[in-house]
């Protein structure tokens, strides 16, 4: 009992810190309502007090709760540190549900938005854990599915927002949550949920701490296994479904709160689940709280749910090297692929791919009666003009990230290494954020603050996971971090309203709208040069992955070739975002499918990769410019929809 | 003198769309509007635009008057397909301060005519569109239909401030929602707001806003409007959600709009136009307080 009490002290200490904080910062929100001579008839603070500020003050803390409740349930079931509503793409998937049905179906939604949510968020749980079923729980795999469908959601919902308001005003992958609130009717109807699904978890805690036993040992002390994991799953579900039908999605909040709670000292099951949700709630308090009182007027419109993301995602960074992962990840091996084609064979289907795409990319497009056309007749010197670039472009960013992918690949040994995924290109539209906000600079100035965010990323995995020898989950948890804070501080920037922030978005979506024959020229140069580069290293390439001491004995500098090879795939990465912004998955799906079509070696796998990645883009920008035409789809997004299922696809495919 | 405004507004249309064939056929200006209040105009000028921007959502926020069939979309006004507009061959493209961003890409394409309404420095909006009108006519050679749709727009004016003028007209605020706690407010300098003291109907929201005509508030905001018997109008579209939400909101019921009779919805009018936006405006309120009264 003495122990108990122990371990309860830290997380105590936490949340009594948050609550001050969030209680310091609500007083001022408060405080004007409480004096000054009351107005009988409708006096506006006091009003917007009762009926707004305190009820979304209650809101946060029932919000943050749930949340917490629901990943710390997440992450004690499945043995995963990592999971939560947010990486395991429940939210995402209510979310996605919610804006499909307002959208097509509005009459439902008044029946039962709870329900729509929670039908959303079910099947996507499915999805993602019957994917990471066939790789036995890897809490690595699990998540990595469940980032792709979040972000498949974000994109999906993203779209078809567009499609209806044809502008995007802005684009939340990770979270658009709203506290705001006008009466007492959300908090309340929460409440009384929550407290439901509450005394549930009071029953489940029991078995669940026998889970800490291992798989053996609780199920001789006579618990169903499958039935307890169905119930608890059921349950986190269910939670995060609420939340996510009462205020959208909130990020990161279920995964931060337990990791919280464990690092400050609440180890068991019981306490986990006793801790996290107080810790959520403290911690969704005080963000919103403080969110309130610093954006003032503004505040109003920002989504908390981005806020948490800026929040809470350089709290994971901070963590990180802290957090003790449990489970070793089974490392796929991959260098082991059969050999399907030969690899000669393999290549000229891509580039004939390639080239059709192309031909296809520049010939073909929609006319002014919304029909399909051929380009011909007295403008199609005009029309080429502006169609060419675009598809250079594509093809020179598909080509740029797919090799960088496969250079990232091969160096960590973790066949999920992509720049998209290790947060490479976020680092870049990071880069050029900052450039765009601070300095202004032309192209040529971007891409150099592109490239030094893209370096900085990889520095920061390269230095927090020395240590670890590149442990994927580390790397991964790097990357998701750095990909929703970028995400976050994009979507604050095009709420706040700025002009500048259009442009930035337009990046983010990974529009090719506004490059022209310089730019493109720019780009295919940078493609071309630094292709070469990677396909000069290719001795490196197929040395490194066999380890320290074969390469040694080689004549290899291990550090040093390994610190070039990074740095050029950073420079590619960088370069590449610039077109494509830093959704677009070529990265991960290039080598893949190089690979899959028994490409093992460096130097055909690269290749293959620039051919399959650039024609990817193309296709997609392809897509992008012709399926709602005159109106045009962000090829970055449309790679993202095409890219994430069938990574899925490849994912259940191997067992 | 009672005009009914469908009537007349049906009128203005039918002159506007076939005026003069053979003026039109012989003038030959392909003419692409990137702006809805100028694409509008055109209609009124009797040079129908061969294509403008943001032709999908027309119906959603213009709707009257309607849009020949044969106009082509030429997609969204901040990335306008220039493929389209290419093959549309435009003689003159005509834009606004706000789009200065594509300026040098569109003037790459043919002739472009800036109007400015718009701007910080414009003033009072139903004055500035005026102007921009003769300056439009001018620019096109179209001066004496100018001067007539002008007249015209006079006229119907007039006739809704005499339909008004023996009633006793509740002052109005005039708000688009935008969720469930934020509205958009209209007032000085804005259109509809020239287009209420056009007509003899007072702004219940005093307060001026921006160049745009428009003050983003909170619901609870209203409650500054005292005049008992003030009106709200709103115009569709209404966000779904809107109305259900401040059913439940105390927010919402104690403010004086809640009670029955004192909020109306309107159909779609875009405050971000011109002299027909402001007309259609007008025709709308009058119906209504005509209606109430």
């Amino acid at each position: 009992m003495s122990r108990l009490r122990r371990d309860g002290i830290g997380p105590a200490l936490v949340v009594l810190l948050l609550l001050c904080g969030g209680g310091a910062a609500s007083w001022f929100l408060v405080a004007p309502g409480l004096w000054g001579a009351a107005d009988p008839n409708y006096d506006i603070t006091r009003m917007v007090l009762y009926y707004s500020t305190l009820p979304r003050l209650a809101t946060a803390l029932l919000a943050g709760a749930s949340l917490a409740l629901s990943g710390a349930l997440f992450q004690q079931v499945l043995r995963n540190p990592l999971a939560d509503p947010t990486t395991l793409g429940v939210s995402a998937g209510a979310n996605l549900a919610l804006v499909v049905v307002s959208l097509f179906l509005p009459e439902l939604l008044g029946a039962s938005r709870d329900l729509v949510a929670l039908t959303g968020s079910a099947i996507a749980a499915a999805i993602v854990l019957s994917l990471g079923a066939r790789r036995g729980f890897s809490p690595y795999s699990l998540v990595l599915s469940g980032l792709v469908l979040s972000l498949w959601c974000g994109g999906l919902s993203a779209i078809l927002t567009y499609l209806n308001q044809r502008y995007l005003a802005s684009l939340f992958i990770w979270g658009a949550g709203s506290l705001a609130q006008q009466s007492w009717v959300i908090p309340l109807s929460l409440l009384w949920k929550l407290a439901g699904l509450a005394i549930l978890c009071i029953l489940v805690i029991r078995p669940l701490s026998l889970l800490d036993l291992g798989e053996s040992g609780s199920t001789a002390l006579g618990i169903r296994l499958a039935r307890l994991r169905l119930v608890v799953i059921a349950a986190a579900v269910t939670l995060a479904a609420l939340v996510t039908s009462a205020v959208g999605v909130i990020g990161f909040i279920g995964l931060v709160a337990p990791t919280v709670a464990r690092l400050s000292g609440a180890r068991r099951s019981g306490q986990l689940l006793f801790w996290s949700p107080l810790i959520g709630a403290a911690l969704l308090f005080f963000a919103d709280s403080v969110l309130q009182l610093v954006a003032g007027e503004l505040g109003e419109f920002l989504p908390t749910g981005a806020v948490t993301a800026i929040f809470g995602s350089p709290l994971l960074l901070a963590l990180l090297p802290r957090l003790k992962i449990r489970h070793r990840i089974q490392q796929s091996p991959v260098w082991e692929r059969s050999r399907r084609w030969r690899p000669t064979t393999s290549i000229f289907i891509a580039g004939t791919a390639l080239v059709l795409a192309l031909i296809i990319g520049i010939v073909l497009g929609r006319n002014i009666d919304q029909g399909w056309s051929i380009v011909s007749g007295e403008f199609s010197s005009d029309i080429l003009a502006i169609r060419i670039p675009k598809v250079v472009a594509a093809l020179a960013s598909g080509a740029l990230l797919a090799v960088a992918g496969s250079i990232l690949q091969r160096l960590t040994g973790n066949e999920m290494a992509s720049p998209e995924v290790l947060g490479i290109s976020a680092g870049a539209t990071f880069g050029v954020a900052i450039a765009l906000f601070a300095v202004a600079p032309g192209l040529l100035g971007q891409l150099t603050f592109a490239v030094i965010g893209s370096v900085t990323v990889l520095a920061i995995i390269f230095l927090g996971s020395w240590r670890s020898s590149f442990a994927p989950e580390r790397v991964l948890l790097t990357g998701i971090a750095l990909s929703a804070m970028v995400d976050a501080v994009v979507g604050v920037l095009s709420s706040s309203g700025d002009p500048r922030a259009a442009l930035l978005m337009r990046w983010m979506s990974g529009s090719t709208y506004l490059i022209d024959a310089p730019i493109a020229a720019f780009e295919f140069g940078i493609a071309i040069v630094l292709i070469a580069i990677a396909f000069l290293a290719r001795r490196w390439l197929d040395i490194l992955p066999l380890g320290p001491l074969p390469s040694a004995s080689l004549g290899i500098p291990l550090a040093g070739a390994r610190l070039a090879l990074f740095a050029l795939a950073g420079v590619m990465t960088a370069a590449a975002t610039l077109t494509v912004g830093p959704l677009s998955f070529v990265g991960l799906m290039g080598p893949h499918l190089a690979r899959e079509a028994g490409l093992t070696r460096a130097l055909p796998q690269m290749a293959g990769a620039a051919l399959i990645g650039g024609g990817l883009m193309v296709a997609a920008d392809f897509v992008g410019r012709t399926l709602v035409s005159p109106y045009q789809i962000p090829a970055g997004l449309v790679s993202a929809l095409i890219g994430a299922p069938f990574l899925m696809v490849m994912m259940r495919r191997r067992t | 003198m009672l005009v009914s405004r469908r009537s007349l507004l049906q009128h203005a249309i039918a002159a506007a769309v076939v005026p003069n064939p053979l003026y039109a056929q012989a003038a030959g200006l392909r003419i692409v509007s990137l702006d809805y209040g100028l694409a509008s105009t055109l209609l009124s000028l009797g040079l129908p635009p061969v294509g403008i921007s943001d032709l999908a959502d027309w119906g959603r926020w213009v709707v009257e008057p309607a849009m020949p069939r044969s106009v082509v979309d030429v997609g969204s006004s901040f990335e306008v397909n220039f493929e389209i507009l290419i093959a549309l061959k435009p003689d003159i493209i005509l834009t606004t301060p706000y789009l200065d961003e594509l300026l040098p890409k569109l003037q790459s394409v043919t002739k472009v005519v800036r109007l400015e309404i718009f701007t910080p420095d414009s003033g009072p909006i139903l004055p500035a569109a005026i102007k921009a009108t003769r300056r439009l006519a001018a620019e096109l050679g179209r001066q004496t239909e100018g001067e007539e749709f002008l007249a015209r727009s006079d006229a119907f004016f007039n006739a809704c401030r005499q339909r008004l003028a023996a009633k006793a007209v509740p002052p109005v605020a005039l708000v688009n929602f935008m969720d469930a706690r934020h509205a958009r407010i209209y007032s000085s300098p804005g259109l509809f707001h020239n287009a209420l003291e056009r007509i003899g109907v007072r702004n219940a929201w005093t307060k001026g806003s921006n160049y745009w005509g428009f003050e983003t508030i909170g619901i609870e905001d209203l409650s500054a409007i005292t005049d008992p018997d003030a009106r709200l109008i709103a115009f569709d579209p209404v966000p779904a959600d809107v109305f259900p939400k401040l059913a439940q909101s105390p927010l919402w019921n104690r403010l004086a709009f809640a009670r029955p009779a004192h909020l109306s919805v309107l159909p779609p009018a875009l405050m971000f136009g011109m002299v027909n936006e402001a007309m259609r405006f007008a025709g709308l309120l009058t119906d209504l307080l005509d209606k109430q009264a």
